[in-house]
């Protein structure tokens, strides 16, 4: 198994490979561990580093830096701002996402197939893919001894209320609700790309650079034959060793931001104008119930099931338990106020609503960064606050005390006909409090070049030898858990990635 | 074999965390006083102002150049907020922590979006760094580590072949409906 870090490195790394994969989540493990176990010389690089299941622990402040990308301080700029997280480690977003495992509902696919005037992204032609990847990340329903009280809570209220209700498929081997879902699963339960594509990966030869960030493709007559990066020193984090992989064809895997700000960097995506368009992310907004008893949210696993009743309107509603540092952030209270809460921690039950997309964004190089643009409209703001409306009221008909709103101008209720003041009070976009962690759709796939920005290989129109295999392929938002569609995504990928002899 | 975790705060898995951002003494006074007019005076150790403060800049070291410049630049802004918002002639730095913390929850609840985003950055890296720390999470009563060991276990006889069962499940005391 070969894993090179930094301190690996020497002043100029050279490497050869038949195909590198930049990136190794949901989208490149997927790819290289296909393509490796084809008999494929694939070299992986990613920007993150390795850390195994032995090294994850509950504290956010080592997990944020080791885990995330920036720290976890990005933010999509936009009306309002959203913050957004993912990974960046080896095993990428999927190391710290929730394990969903949902698959794209028909009707998505449905649209797909229309958009695109082909059956590849129908359902017929996805289910042996679904299937696949279902079987290799082991997605099934929890055990019961996972399932915390806030799950159950959630789903007696639902019930209650006569909606919908799902237990969530999970991408997991005997998980039992540990809810370290989001700083690296303890238990090695959560089949992350880290333990389920990427051992498979390397132990069939293929290699993986990890603290390499890639800086530009290295393109040779029109045609892309590999990729010059620059590896991280950890401790002071300036990129001080030059690293050059050259290679039959390279899979872009980097997710729906930082995919589309490596291929801006060259003069690609022409025909359709389309790369860094269609940006999509699926916002959350958080709804924290405090109720008289402790609940003990921490112990479990992390959504145990969905609200699926609105999920015609593209509303979802879940229980998302966080660490007490994370729900700090997120209250509105400073200094004593907040302790007092924060207090209150045991008994607090974490929700979201997310909505799907109405309206893309954009993602552009700005200041030598990705710059992610991204404003809700009126009618997904008009969304968010019937999805408050209805969680509030679940949680007040569950006996909460109070409910934490997503509003700054607006921040409690105490009682559920207070909730009839959300309407009232808020006209505006800017005062809704949102997150995400779903980002999408900025290298839309397609079947013509003057719509799309990569065939339905996943290869660039005019950039013969580089593909793409993430959640940019997205031609609309998929309305759930995007990592099954992007894992299926990225099988078709490897099956179809040519390579010239 | 199934790979388990330990749970160290600090694991040796060969990776090093990032030197904190270099910064002069006027921002660190500032970034100081930020954090000490958003967390709450107690419990806090003779090093905790210092301690969240060094993993603020730490984080820094992990987001672009760019970001991590605009992020300072825009606390120094925030240190000044009482004389744009036109709430006082003197800086975050020369007030109490209490006249301080008054300013900021004002900025906070401020019905202008950019004066609120000023608050979004040092909200977030303050607060997860100090509500992480064993010391509050014991005055929460917050034990994350024991319960996870349990599940690493639990988890461990069931890969040997132990189904949990019923009094395995997490439960605790019902929630009273109204």
């Amino acid at each position: 198994m070969t894993i090179l870090a930094h301190r690996d490195y020497r002043k100029l790394e050279e490497h050869q490979a038949e195909i590198v994969v930049i990136g190794t989540g949901a989208g490149g493990a997927v790819v290289g561990a296909e393509l490796a176990e084809a008999g494929r010389d694939v070299l992986f690089l990613e920007e993150g580093g390795y850390h195994p299941t032995s090294s994850f622990n509950p504290y956010l402040t080592e997990s944020l830096p080791r885990l995330y990308r920036d720290a976890g301080g990005t933010i999509i700029m936009g009306r309002p701002p959203i913050p957004f997280a993912e990974g960046r480690c080896v095993g990428g977003s999927t190391v710290v996402n929730g394990g969903m495992a949902w698959r794209p509902p028909e009707t998505v696919l449905a649209d797909w197939e229309r958009i695109t005037r082909q059956p590849d992204l129908g359902l017929k032609a996805m289910e042996p893919l679904l299937e696949r990847v279902e079987e290799r990340i082991h997605a099934k329903p929890q055990h019961a001894s996972s399932i915390g009280e806030d799950s159950r809570l959630l789903e007696e209220g639902a019930r209650r209320l006569g909606w919908d209700y799902a237990h969530n498929r999970r991408a997991q081997d005997r998980c039992v609700g540990s809810n370290q879902c989001l700083t690296g699963c303890p238990t090695g339960a959560k089949q992350s790309t880290l333990l389920s594509y990427m051992p498979r990966a390397l132990s069939t030869g293929a290699r993986c650079l990890t603290e390499v960030r890639a800086q530009r493709l290295w393109i040779e007559r029109g045609r892309c034959v590999g990729v010059f990066g620059k590896a991280i020193n950890p401790r002071t984090r300036e990129e001080d060793v030059d690293v050059r992989v050259r290679a039959k064809a390279v899979v872009v895997a980097c997710g729906a931001i930082q995919t589309p700000f490596l291929l801006l960097g060259h003069r690609v995506g022409r025909p359709s104008k389309q790369l860094g368009k269609n940006f999509l992310c699926h916002p959350n907004a958080k709804v924290i119930a405090i109720y008289p008893d402790p609940i003990y949210a921490w112990q479990g696993v992390s959504q145990g099931g969905q609200i699926r009743e609105f999920r015609n309107e593209g509303i979802l509603m879940a229980e998302n338990a966080v660490p007490p540092g994370t729900t700090a952030a997120q209250i509105p209270f400073l200094g004593q106020e907040a302790l007092d809460l924060m207090k209150r921690y045991d008994s607090m039950v974490m929700t979201g609503v997310l909505v799907e997309d109405s309206h893309s964004g954009t993602i552009a190089r700005r200041f030598g960064g990705p710059m992610a643009r991204y404003s809700i409209t009126r009618y997904d703001h008009a969304r968010f606050l019937r999805g408050v409306q209805h969680l509030a009221t679940l949680h007040f008909e569950m006996g909460a005390e109070r409910v934490i709103l997503p509003f700054s101008n607006f921040h409690i209720a105490r009682h559920v006909d207070e909730l009839a003041g959300i309407e009232r009070s808020q006209g505006s976009r800017s005062t809704i409090e949102l997150f995400t962690v779903h980002m999408m759709g900025t290298c839309r796939m397609g079947s013509r070049p003057s719509h799309s920005v990569v065939n339905l290989s996943g290869e660039v129109w005019d950039l013969p030898g580089c593909y793409v295999a993430d959640a940019s392929l997205f031609p609309t938002a998929v309305g759930v858990n995007p990592q099954v569609t992007i894992m299926a995504l990225a099988t078709r990928v490897a099956q179809r990635l040519q390579v010239p002899n | 074999m199934v790979s388990i975790s330990v749970l160290q705060r600090h694991p040796d898995d060969g990776w090093a965390l990032a030197d904190p951002m270099k910064v002069g003494a006027p921002m660190r006074r500032v970034l100081l006083k930020l954090a000490d007019a958003i967390l709450p005076p107690n419990p806090r150790l003779e090093t905790t102002l210092e301690d969240v403060t060094r993993h603020a800049l730490i984080c820094l070291r992990y987001m672009p150049r760019s970001s991590a410049l605009l992020f300072l630049l825009a606390m120094r802004v925030l240190n000044w907020s009482p004389l744009w918002r036109l709430r006082g002639f003197r800086p975050l730095t020369s007030l109490t922590s209490d006249a301080a913390r008054r300013q900021l929850v004002s900025a906070s609840q401020s019905r202008w979006l950019p004066v609120r985003l000023l608050m979004y950055g040092p909200l977030g890296l303050f607060m997860s760094s100090y509500f992480d720390q064993d010391y509050v999470h014991r005055e929460l009563g917050y034990a994350p580590v024991p319960f996870i060991t349990g599940r690493i276990e639990l988890r461990r006889a069931w890969v040997e072949g132990q189904e949990p069962g019923a009094d395995q499940e997490i439960r605790h005391l019902p929630v009273r409906a109204p």
